[in-house]
Formats: structure tokens, C-alpha cells, sequence
């Protein structure tokens, strides 16, 4: 799997026009002024750039804000049951960063693993990722401080590198060798001193990024904190939105919910967060998770802990959306840290 | 009805049928206009089936989200009918209503319904005639406007450039000012909690990322030292207000003129009483979002407002005590200009222009969660029995939150952007809010920072204009 090439960027405009012969391509494009995922029609609405990201991840192309899961119309006395079709267009997701590439990984963790999600699973199936790595970091960026890279090749199946002016495109998977099929016949094929200029464009980049890294034992003391008081101190002036979860490249969390009228109607999968008091709701009008800081500590948790086993990577990617996004400037590196200098210091039991 | 409609909507672009018809749905009260109804049916006049009834007790009872609905199930027009002005069954239901239909009606229009599908009557038991005659009208004019347009992201469409906003805004202040104010601002903010003034001060702190604060809320006099001032103090620190009030008797604030009218509302509406709260009025430099400096600052001066109750300069701490009845915020707005360029446009591209806007929203709720005047302890949208907003996030959900949240501020919204600036979308939510405060202001009158007033839409005139109802 050690195919890779030397491209100009208009050799791969040209490769991206191709794709969309036959594929769904789904790029970032400005629209409105924001930088966001969408189908392309032509690749020049692509917005493929050495670094910089989309204002939210692309997972709404594997997991959508809402889809319904079945639907039923009245036809007299009878009730029509019927499945929506599963996705089968084959879509090419470009110019994916590697933070949200590698977030694809923690969704297919949480939708692949023991009884497939079938909507999800066909989805995926139907899924190229070309990635592009970072040749800079944003302001917000963190991905090196929680064990991600700004050039992981996790998710991807085509990675392209960018090489000044020009791009790096290498093949990591079966898929992303079907996807550039003889296409490289016409290209350069990268050299060695290609290559290593990837180590020194990660080294580059994470010394951009000024955060201490998040230590993998934290896991365990924020767990045993879990009831410190320094929770309700960090998350006082959360607003209780769900921005953080929305943009997040890994938040999988859904609602059910039901669309209909007197005549017929669907029963759907929405995006739901956390954050929201209604996500633990019960019916009887108990809340488990009652206060916004527990709602909160529950979204932290749910990236920095809660790990089964210790070489598991953090569910937090460090695209550093949810930072840069917060209405109310939380941020969830300065938390953690917060978080567990509290509890060691204070004992995970201080009151709350 | 629904399926059929909602399947002319989503082939939207195609011609329209020859024999097409519109769906109307018709919300009408009990005492008037269904008896009206009524009395065209016994008097046996004819008029087109297009039309399908709800019966309410009263046009004070519909909700704009009652409407919305309609048109989210793919009504292609809607009629509201009650009793005339002075025949209420509850004295004023129809006059509290007209207010809120008018500027309903603007908002509706703003974002691209053409105002020949939504159409507003009065007609009394007795008017069977004028029932017939107002179906007859409206059925043409939805005939006239076709299907509804399509709730959907609008494929291949270039967009529009909307003209640029100019403004001076606030004066420049430099590091050295900056630094005195935020000295200043700590010497006040320690001096409240001495002397036990309040129980707290919010504020800002300092933020993870540059330009970039964060609101904190200060009980330790050694803490005033963290309180930030700058350009990144971007919150409405007055959504902080209530839930501080849980846990102290009285709570200072730090508030750019901006915040002010949120804050007042908030005691306009008995959410807080002014003796609960010390407002800390701070000069201010004008706020940064993104790129560069807000809009709403600019046409802003930038100077604390007389109704506060502490006033923090380059130069010191002052004690403020001017009468707020006095003061009014009313300032042009670098807006109007989009405003008005927007209402240029034919229906169709404002439909479009919205549906872009609304089709990206995530519903994530940060507009909600950072107005300081959303305090609902359960919003519309988390209601589900009945529920009136889809809770699905795609255009149709979007377009009826989008709306009603601007329809349940308008009056009240004092344009402190809040809602647009932390929208990870982009969403021109300011655009909607100036423009329902445009319209609250030319129908009812500006709403100033005086907490004594009444807000336009609980309010009510018997001469209000009513020239757009049949």
C-alpha cells in the first residue's frame, strides 16, 4: 500500500473532477461565508487548502442531524409499514482533515462495534475518506496534546500531503487504491524525500500548538473525582447549548423522535447532545444528569475517560471546534487540567 | 391533503399542473367567523372547497406557530379569522392578536412568503356573505401565488451579496486606556464585594484563546484581579443573571450599553427586580467577532449608559442615578441597509436566501441558550404534546425554530446579537431580530431601557393599524 504520488494542484482538481463521475462528493465549500461540507457539483466549488477546517465536521455524512429509521401511512384500516432504502450512492468524502478522519474511527467504534447500526454500516461501506493533512494548525487546534497528529493517516483511504504548492497523494486502504484506480499512471510518483517530508511537516505543525499534552492517566483520576466539587466551579457558565457536541467530529449521541401528521408519518434518529436536560430525561421526570455541570462533566468524560482499556485513544480529537465555538469560552483541554489538579490536590472527594 | 402537497413541494421546479389547486388551511374562532362560516352555509352560498377549518376559541389563542405548521405540512396558504375589533368573546383576544399577526405577517414576508398566501379577516356571525366573499378572495389570491415553495437547500442558486455595512463605531481606545478601565473595573468590583453590595460579579475572564474571554462569576475579593476588559468580551453577561440570583441576594454585572436592554427586560418582563441587581456600566471599545469589529458597534459610541448603577471609565468609578425613563437607545443600525436590500428582492430569492441560512442550522440551540431574554425553563421546541416545532434537523424543522424564536422576541429583543454571533452557522438571526424590531417600532413605537414599559406585543390599542385585514 505504499502508492503514493506527486501531484500540481491542477493535476488534483483534475482527479477530483473525475470523482465525480459516479460518486457523491461531498467537499468543504464556502457558503455564506462558512467553510462547510456539501456535495459538489463541479470541483470547483472545492475549497481543498494546505490547512484550515470546516466550521463542523463531515459526519452528517455518515451519521445525519436527522434520518428516518421507518415510516408508516394510514391506507384505510391498514397501516403501511415501510423501511426507507438504504443508502447505496457511493460517496467520496475530500479533503477531510485528519482529526475529523480519525473522529470517522470513533463513530464506526460506536456504530460498527457489536450490533451494527445497518443505515450507518451502509453508509460507511459506500465511504471513501481522502484526507488532507495539516500543514498548520489553527488557533484552536490541540490534535498532538491528545494523541492525534496533524498528518494521521487513521480513517483515511486516500491521504493527501501537502508539499508547499503542491500535494502528496498516497494510498492507504484497498478502498483508496479502487478510488484511484489507473488514475497515477499519469502522475509523478513521489520520492523518498517526499516522504519524509511528512514527519517534518507533523514535527512543524505540533510545535504550533502550545497546549500540554492531555496525560493518559488523567482517565482514571477524573473518574475517581467524579463527584468533586471543582466540576460545578469549571462549568458554571456553560449556557447549556449543544454547540460542542454538534460541531464535535466524534459526538455520536441520538434521539428518537417521531415526524408526523394525522395521515402518515416517520419515526427518526436525530443529532442530541449531552448537554441537553432532555437527553437523560426520564418519563417519570427524574433527571439523572440534572444540572448543566453534571451534563457537562458528563461530555468531558465521555472524551478524557470512561476508557476501557488504557491504549485506548481518547474519544477527543483535538480539532479544537468545540473551543473556538463555545458561546461561553470553555474549553475542555483547560478543564481536564483544571479538573485533575483539583482532585489531586483536594482529593477526589471534596465536597461539591 | 398533506402527502399530496408535500409532494408538489419537493417537485418544486417543475411546472405547475394545469388543473392545480391550492390547500388552504383556515384557523378561525369559536363565536365569530365559524358561526359566520356557518351562516354562509345555511344561507346555502357557494364558495371553493380549497379550504380546510380549524375551529379555536378565540384569534388570541393562535399561535404564529399554528400558522407556521400549516405551511410546514405544505399548505399553500392560510386564513385567520375572528371576531371585529370590540366584538371579542374575551374582551381583547383579537386586539392582542392583531399586533402579533401584524408583525408576523412582516416577518413571514421578510423571509420570503409571498403575502398572498397568508391572509388575515374579520368576520362576525352575521357575515356569511362576507365569509363567502373572503374565501372567494383568498382561494384566488393562493391561486394566484401557486404551491408553496419548496422548505429545501436551494440547488445550484449563485446567493447574493448583501451591501457592505459601514460604521465608525466606538471610539478607539489604546492598551494604556484599556488597562486604566480594567483597573478601574477591578477597583469596583472589589469595592461591591467588600462592602457586600452583592454577592457576586459577573464578568469576563480571561479566555483559552486570543481575543477570546470568558464570562465568570467573582464571590472572592481576590478573584476582581481575573476580571478582563477588552475587545473578546463578547457574552451578554444578563443570561448569567437568574441562575447567580439562585444563590445571592444581589448580583452585580458588567454590561456594555449593548447588553442594557436585554438586562431591562428582564426586569420588564418580573424576571428580576432592579433592587436585586447592580449594573455595572463599563466604556466600552467595541466587541470583535471573528474578523473584526461587530456590527452592532457600528454605530455605537461605546459610552455606559445613565441607567446604570456604577459607571466605569478611563477615568474612574462614578455612582449613576440619572432617571432611566430618559434614556432610549436609538441608534441607527449599519443593518438597514441589508434590510431594505433584502425586501428588493422578489419573494422567491428571499425564500432561497433564508432556506440557505435555515438549512445550515444545527440545532444546536446557542442562540436560545445565550439570550439573555430566552428564559423559558422548558422552550417550545422541547415541547412534544403537542408538538409544534419538528424536532428533525432539516429545513422544515429549521424554518419553523428559526422563525418562531424571532417571533417569540419580537418587542422584546433589544439587539444585543447575541443569538448571531454565537451561531456556529452563521445564521443572519440579527437580520430577522432588526427587522422585527424595525416593524415593532414603525407600528408601536420604539421600546426604550425603561423597565416601567410595557412591551409592544402584550400591549394593545383599539386604533392599531389594521389595513392589511379583510
Amino acid at each position: 500500500m505504499d502508492s503514493s504520488w506527486k501531484l500540481t494542484d491542477a493535476q488534483l482538481r483534475e482527479w477530483l473532477s473525475t470523482l465525480l463521475d459516479g460518486n457523491s462528493v461531498v467537499a468543504p465549500i464556502e457558503e455564506d461565508g462558512v467553510l462547510l461540507f456539501r456535495p459538489i457539483a463541479s470541483e470547483e466549488q472545492a475549497v481543498v487548502k494546505p490547512s484550515g477546517k470546516t466550521r463542523w465536521s463531515p459526519k452528517e455524512f455518515l451519521f445525519p442531524r436527522s434520518e428516518a429509521l421507518y415510516r408508516y401511512d394510514f391506507k384505510g384500516e391498514a397501516v403501511q409499514l415501510e423501511d426507507p432504502p438504504l443508502p447505496d450512492e457511493h460517496q467520496v468524502l475530500f479533503g477531510v482533515r485528519s482529526c475529523d478522519a480519525s473522529g470517522i474511527v470513533r463513530l464506526d467504534e460506536i456504530f460498527l462495534s457489536g450490533t451494527k447500526d445497518r443505515l450507518y454500516a451502509a453508509r460507511r461501506e459506500n465511504t471513501t475518506v481522502v484526507s488532507a493533512a495539516c500543514a498548520a494548525a489553527d488557533v484552536e487546534c490541540f490534535c498532538t496534546a491528545v494523541g492525534y497528529s496533524p498528518v494521521g493517516e487513521e480513517g483515511s483511504d486516500v491521504q493527501l500531503v501537502p508539499l508547499g504548492e503542491d500535494w502528496m497523494l498516497r494510498v492507504l486502504t484497498d478502498k483508496g487504491r479502487e478510488l484511484v484506480g489507473d488514475a497515477g499512471d499519469g502522475w509523478t510518483a513521489a520520492t523518498a524525500k517526499d516522504g519524509n517530508r511528512i514527519a517534518e511537516q507533523e514535527k512543524s505543525v505540533a510545535g504550533q500548538i502550545e497546549r500540554s499534552p492531555v496525560n493518559r492517566e488523567w482517565s482514571k483520576v477524573l473518574e475517581e473525582g467524579f463527584e468533586h466539587g471543582a466540576w460545578d466551579r469549571l462549568a458554571q457558565h456553560c449556557l447549556g447549548c449543544s454547540v460542542c457536541a454538534y460541531v464535535c467530529p466524534s459526538c455520536s449521541c441520538f434521539d428518537m423522535n417521531h415526524e408526523a401528521n394525522a395521515w402518515c408519518g416517520e419515526q427518526c434518529r436525530s443529532w442530541d447532545a449531552c448537554t441537553f436536560p432532555l437527553f437523560t430525561h426520564h418519563a417519570s421526570g427524574h433527571n439523572p444528569r440534572e444540572t448543566k455541570q453534571e451534563r457537562y462533566r458528563q461530555r468531558v468524560l465521555h472524551k478524557f475517560a470512561f476508557r476501557e482499556k488504557d491504549d485506548e485513544p481518547f474519544r477527543c480529537v483535538g480539532c479544537g471546534r468545540c473551543v473556538a465555538q463555545c458561546p461561553a469560552g470553555l474549553d475542555i483541554v483547560n478543564t481536564v487540567a483544571a479538573a485533575v489538579e483539583a482532585i489531586r490536590e483536594e482529593g477526589a472527594d471534596a465536597a461539591r | 391533503m398533506t402527502e399530496a402537497n408535500v409532494a408538489a413541494a419537493k417537485s418544486e421546479g417543475g411546472a405547475v399542473p394545469e388543473n392545480w389547486k391550492p390547500h388552504i388551511v383556515a384557523l378561525v374562532c369559536n363565536w365569530c367567523s365559524y358561526a359566520g362560516a356557518d351562516m354562509a352555509g345555511t344561507t346555502r352560498l357557494e364558495y371553493p372547497a380549497n379550504l380546510r377549518m380549524m375551529r379555536f376559541p378565540c384569534t388570541g389563542r393562535m399561535s404564529p406557530l399554528m400558522i407556521l405548521r400549516a405551511f410546514e405540512q405544505g399548505a399553500d396558504g392560510v386564513l385567520v379569522s375572528g371576531c371585529h375589533p370590540g366584538d371579542c368573546h374575551y374582551v381583547q383576544g383579537n386586539l392582542v392578536a392583531r399586533r402579533r399577526f401584524t408583525i408576523f405577517r412582516s416577518l413571514m414576508d421578510f423571509i420570503g412568503i409571498d403575502l398572498k398566501r397568508l391572509h388575515f379577516a374579520w368576520v362576525s356571525a352575521a357575515e356569511g356573505h362576507k365569509w363567502a366573499k373572503v374565501v372567494n378572495d383568498v382561494t384566488a389570491s393562493v391561486q394566484e401565488a401557486g404551491p408553496l415553495p419548496s422548505f429545501a437547500h436551494p440547488e445550484g442558486w449563485e446567493g447574493i451579496e448583501l451591501p457592505e455595512m459601514a460604521g465608525s463605531g466606538p471610539q478607539e481606545l489604546d492598551a494604556g486606556q484599556l488597562d486604566a478601565i480594567r483597573t478601574n473595573l477591578r477597583k469596583a468590583a472589589s469595592e461591591i464585594l467588600t462592602t457586600e453590595r452583592a454577592g457576586v460579579v459577573i464578568g469576563y475572564g480571561s479566555g483559552s484563546l486570543p481575543n477570546h474571554t470568558h464570562p465568570i462569576l467573582i464571590t472572592e475579593i481576590a478573584d476582581c484581579a481575573k476580571l478582563e476588559w477588552d475587545q473578546g468580551c463578547r457574552n451578554n453577561l444578563g443570561a448569567y443573571v437568574g441562575s447567580a440570583l439562585e444563590k445571592h441576594k444581589r448580583v452585580a454585572v458588567v454590561a456594555k450599553t449593548c447588553d442594557l436592554g436585554a438586562i431591562s427586560g428582564l426586569i420588564r418582563e418580573g424576571q428580576l427586580r432592579r433592587d436585586q441587581l447592580l449594573v455595572i456600566g463599563v466604556q466600552c471599545p467595541g466587541v470583535h467577532d471573528g474578523s473584526g469589529l461587530a456590527t452592532k458597534c457600528l454605530s455605537c459610541s461605546g459610552d455606559p449608559h445613565p441607567i446604570c448603577d456604577l459607571v466605569v471609565t478611563v477615568e474612574g468609578v462614578q455612582e449613576s442615578c440619572e432617571d432611566p425613563s430618559a434614556a432610549a437607545l436609538d441608534t441607527p443600525d449599519a443593518r438597514d441597509e441589508q434590510i431594505a436590500f433584502l425586501e428588493s428582492l422578489p419573494h422567491e430569492e428571499r425564500w432561497k436566501y433564508w432556506q440557505r441560512q435555515f438549512g445550515r442550522c444545527l440545532r444546536c440551540y446557542a442562540c436560545r441558550a445565550a439570550c439573555p431574554l430566552c428564559y423559558c425553563s422548558t422552550c417550545i421546541s422541547d415541547k412534544h404534546r403537542p408538538q409544534w416545532v419538528p424536532t428533525s434537523i432539516d429545513h422544515r424543522g429549521n424554518s419553523t425554530w428559526n422563525i418562531i424564536r424571532a417571533v417569540h422576541l419580537a418587542g422584546r429583543c433589544s439587539g444585543c446579537d447575541e443569538c448571531a454571533r454565537v451561531c456556529p452557522a452563521d445564521i443572519r438571526l440579527d437580520l430577522i431580530n432588526r427587522k422585527l424590531s424595525l416593524e415593532v417600532k414603525r407600528q408601536y413605537g420604539a421600546i426604550g431601557l425603561d423597565p416601567a414599559e410595557k412591551s409592544a406585543l402584550v400591549d394593545f390599542r383599539m386604533e392599531d393599524a389594521e389595513e392589511f385585514i379583510l
